[in-house]
């Protein structure tokens, strides 16, 4: 085993950046990169966002984890938050869903499973631990690259998006606010949780707790997140009983940590829904990284 | 290929019609037959175009043909055509021997009427700036790229390709001139001088002839461009008093229709006068008569019926006949006695009636007189428009008027003397319980403190930082009224003191009040309140207290909530940022907001489109919420119940914004449009107590909404 020293490292992460395009936007730049991921054992892509303000010092990240079948591109191209983003100074960092060409097998069979649907947790099942490693690699390697290879100031980071709350319960302190757009807040009693967590993390229910919104928060230490949550009223996903928000309500209640959870009337799972209140969103988490 | 020559400013030529100009560039100079070998080939071509210049017109205008080149380059230079050099050179030559203003199309363009090349001239000055495709003169920046266009087509050909186009001058073409009649005003050869023609003439140098015709082509520009000037502020001037004569005339049209209507009017109302005293007086005297006929008629009847009696009598026997005649005679006599009036009573001549119309002559000679103007009113004084020695005075007039002069008078005012006639009025009583204020003003109102009316009342401010030694002393004058709104500085504290002012001059400074500009401040308005509701003394906790006795409900009115069991506060009428807290218990029923002054006191706060609230309700363990206008709410769910909530009223975005102050969490955002302005509501639907807190500025998570 080769021990590569700390400089070492940061090198390989700074080289391994390479970047696909880049566009001027709202006076910032949109630009997609491409690196070899250690986590996932595969190359990733991802979108960054550089503000205006990042020109001439350090500015906070806000990180966006896609749901199910997205890839990069899809919240870079409709969400429309380039302009919120901008005149409030974040970087604005959206991974990939999964890990991508990894030739697993299965991985392609069903949208709601495999690629594109790495639902943001190590999987402990074979053939998927060797891959499919979301958790860490959103809240590890990700994180580290970034800083590594941008202004970003570490200590002001926010998180939103499907899988942010995992990764915020899970870390308390990590993050300083949350906020989702429709998510799966009880995956243990749905049927997409079901099927991902017996894939990737086996038929121990007891292992599917730790990445259960829901669950985390009773056991979340302090109360200091300040949680924002839109949720499309249409939205046939929550129809479907998938995404089970009111559960995640009754447990935060209890727990007293401050959740505003607004229902939507008339809007759906899709992007027109989620550019709508984009910018409230940034807004949000505007309060906390600038504050 | 019909081209035209060259014009001058201002003069008009006729091309002649058989006479071809083709661009000189279609040759290399070095193509041409060298006639003059010593010369060299620009002295040729400046010959060949003033030959062709001068036969074509056989007089110059005080601008030598052949230093145009010069000066053509010279412009070239100005206008920024220096990319192309040749396009300078020869282009301009052929094209352009005048100052940019001829249009030039080498293929068949029609030409313009100098007034219009006079135009361009000028645009030539403005646009040459702005578009380095110089050559203003040329019209558009399209034409001028047609142009270069052709050029360049042109110059790229090889010269065979227009040997055809051989032209005729070349034939023609003699020596370069070198020296300038001044007397003949055009170049010649040095050589002609000795002929005959030019024998006598002033001569002078080809270069000296150039330099005095650029001067007077740049005096010429320069006078242009003033003239442009001064036209310009003509036009302007020109409008202002084209519309201060609409205006005047229109005045006086008024006042004249008005004049001339009014004397309609008194003639009109004499004539009906008039007419109707004579209708009376025709009908009085008829009457007179009429009675009077009607009492001869009578008299004349009796008359003739004693007549018959005597004659009856007279045929009568002898004792019968004395009997009657005694009676008759007495009857007889009494009737005689009787006057008859036989004077006519009513005489049909007329009298001699002299009408009065001196009211409408005074009309007349009054309707040539311009109405005295209204008297201007003095606009209160503003702060900070007073010095130690001078004073800003601003006053407006009726626009009906029409003045030409006002005249200023002032007498200062002792503050110490009392009243020669009259005595000082005696101070004002601020009202400080209902003082309102906010970051930018502040809204006092105070008793008049006097039972004789006052004429006016002065608010005098001071920052409250060295309140002794304080340096300045805003003064609001001229006050009709008990209430003053003041603009202020935010985030300070001010002294507020109050005077009133009579005849007798002012009355000493009142208590003073206290106000700072940080947050909003207000109180809550006893008169909107719900009888089941006590407001405490300082007039920021609402108690609605239990009570076992059943009540009635009160009887609906205007100000006073009726069916909800509300109150409103007093906010201060400034559109800005209001912000303010409440105080709640996690178990209580209540609604907070903002409400218009009219909203209907009958019904629910929320349950109208006059007002905006937010409703929590504590119901089987549960805690609901809504953000209620016009009976609708979104769906909102909320984890944690608020202790504290905090408003943000904002005008200019039009936005009413709800918080958990202490989780600096945001709950929701109205947007409403708030046309008039509107004040803080708050309802108990269950016993309990709401206690608010203002005059607090903005936390800092509030300023991202």
């Amino acid at each position: 085993m080769i021990t590569v020293s700390q400089d070492q490292q940061l090198d390989r992460r700074r080289m391994a950046l390479k970047q696909i395009s880049s566009n001027k936007c709202f006076g910032g730049l949109q630009k997609v990169f491409e690196h070899v991921s250690v986590e996932l054992n595969c190359k990733m892509k991802f979108a960054v966002y550089l503000p205006p303000k990042a020109e001439t010092g350090k500015c906070p990240a806000l990180y966006w984890l896609s749901g199910l079948i997205c890839t990069e591109q899809n919240f870079v191209s409709k969400s429309g938050y380039h302009q919120a983003a901008s005149e409030h100074g974040f970087f604005v960092i959206a991974p990939d869903a999964s890990p991508r060409g990894c030739n697993v097998k299965g991985e392609d069979e069903s949208w709601d499973f495999g690629a594109g649907a790495g639902f943001y947790v190590d999987a402990t099942e074979d053939p998927w631990k060797t891959n499919y490693r979301m958790y860490s690699y959103v809240t590890e390697e990700l994180p580290q690259l970034i800083n590594a290879n941008f202004p970003v100031d570490p200590q002001r980071t926010s998180i939103f998006g499907h899988g942010a709350l995992i990764c915020a319960l899970k870390n308390p302190g990590k993050y300083k606010s949350v906020s989702a757009f429709a998510p799966i807040c009880n995956p243990v009693f749905c049927s997409w949780g079901k099927k991902a967590f017996s894939g990737y993390l086996g038929k121990d229910q007891s292992k599917w707790k730790a990445y259960n919104a829901t669950h985390l928060v009773k056991s979340y230490p302090d109360s200091q997140l300040d949680i924002l949550i839109d949720q499309g009223k249409d939205d046939r996903f929550l129809l479907d009983e998938q995404l089970l928000p009111d559960n995640f309500i009754a447990a935060c209640t209890e727990r007293k940590i401050p959740v505003a959870f607004r229902l939507q009337e008339g809007c759906d799972h899709s992007y027109y829904f989620i550019s709508t209140f984009i910018t409230d969103h940034i807004r949000h988490h505007a309060k906390y990284l600038n504050a | 290929m019909e081209e035209e020559s060259g014009e001058e400013l201002g003069l008009d030529r006729s091309t002649p019609k058989d006479f071809h100009f083709y661009h000189m560039d279609l040759y290399d100079s070095e193509d041409r037959p060298q006639l003059f070998p010593e010369e060299n080939p620009r002295m040729r071509k400046e010959v060949v175009q003033a030959e062709t210049a001068n036969e074509s017109t056989g007089a110059g205008d005080g601008k030598a043909q052949s230093d145009l080149r010069e000066e053509v380059e010279e412009l070239v230079h100005l206008y920024g055509l220096e990319d192309d050099h040749e396009l300078g050179d020869e282009f301009v030559d052929e094209n352009m021997p005048k100052m940019g203003v001829s249009e030039y199309p080498p293929y068949g363009m029609k030409r313009r009427d100098p007034a219009r090349e006079q135009r361009d001239w000028r645009l030539s000055g403005e646009a040459a700036e702005a578009e380095d495709l110089g050559f203003g003169g040329w019209g558009s920046a399209g034409q001028c790229q047609d142009l270069r266009e052709v050029y360049r087509y042109t110059h790229g050909r090889a010269s065979e390709e227009y040997e055809c186009y051989v032209i005729p001058e070349e034939e023609d073409e003699e020596e370069a001139a070198d020296v300038f009649c001044v007397t003949c005003k055009t170049p010649i050869r040095a050589f002609q001088k000795v002929f005959d023609e030019h024998k006598e003439h002033e001569v002078i140098p080809l270069s000296e002839a150039l330099e005095s015709a650029k001067d007077e082509i740049h005096k010429n520009m320069y006078k242009l461009e003033k003239q442009i000037i001064d036209m310009e502020n003509f036009a302007n001037h020109l409008e202002e008093v084209f519309i201060t004569v609409e205006e005047n005339f229109g005045k006086q049209e008024q006042n004249f229709e008005s004049h001339y209507n009014e004397i309609l009017e008194t003639l009109a109302q004499k004539y009906e006068e008039k007419i109707q005293a004579l209708g009376e007086k025709k009908k009085e005297r008829l009457e007179a008569l009429y009675g009077q006929l009607v009492s001869c008629g009578e008299n004349l009847d009796t008359c003739k019926e004693l007549m018959e009696t005597i004659e009856e009598m007279c045929h009568e026997e002898k004792v019968d006949f004395i009997k009657d005649a005694v009676a008759m005679a007495d009857r007889l006599g009494k009737f005689l006695k009787t006057k008859t009036d036989v004077e006519i009573s009513a005489q049909p001549d007329f009298e001699d009636q002299t009408l009065d119309f001196s009211d409408v002559e005074q009309l007349m000679d009054s309707i040539n007189t311009i109405p005295a103007p209204s008297a201007p009113v003095i606009n209160p004084q503003a702060p900070n428009s007073a010095t130690g020695s001078s004073v800003r005075v601003c006053w407006s007039l009726y626009s009906d008027d029409t003045v030409e002069s006002y005249q200023l008078s002032y007498r200062p005012v002792q503050d110490s003397s009392p009243g020669k006639d009259q005595a000082a009025p005696s101070p004002p009583i601020i009202k400080t319980k209902e003082i309102r204020s906010c970051e930018e003003a502040v809204l006092i109102c105070w008793e008049s403190g006097n039972l004789n009316p006052v004429d006016s009342y002065t608010v005098e401010l001071t920052q409250a930082e060295s309140p002794e030694a304080s340096g300045v002393t805003e003064s609001v004058v001229g006050i009709p009224t008990c209430e003053s709104l003041v603009q202020l500085q935010p985030g300070q504290s001010y002294i507020i003191y109050v005077r009133a002012l009579n005849m007798g001059g002012p009355s000493v400074r009142s208590e003073p009040a206290t106000v700072h500009t940080i947050g909003s401040y207000f109180r809550l308005n006893k008169d909107t309140c719900h009888p089941w509701l006590a407001i405490s003394q300082d007039g920021l906790t609402i108690i609605r207290s239990e009570r076992s006795t059943p009540r009635r409900e009160p009887p609906p009115s205007d100000t006073r909530f009726t069916r909800c069991v509300a109150v409103m506060g007093n906010l201060i009428p400034v559109r800005g940022h209001h912000y303010w807290e409440v105080e709640v218990n996690e178990h209580l029923d209540y609604t907070v907001g903002v409400a218009f002054e009219d909203v209907p006191k009958q019904e629910d706060l929320g349950a109208n489109c006059l007002s905006w609230c937010m409703r929590h309700t504590f119901a089987s363990s549960r805690h609901k919420y809504e953000f209620l206008h016009n009976r609708t709410t979104p769906d909102i769910r909320i984890t944690v119940p608020p202790k504290k909530i905090g408003i943000l009223l904002d005008y200019e975005n039009s936005k009413l914004s709800f918080f958990n102050v202490d989780l600096s969490q945001h709950l929701y955002t109205f947007s409403c449009q708030l046309h008039k302005f509107v004040h803080p509501c708050f309802s108990l639907e269950k016993p309990g107590c709401l206690k608010i807190h203002n005059g607090i500025s903005m936390p800092k998570h509030v300023t991202f909404y």
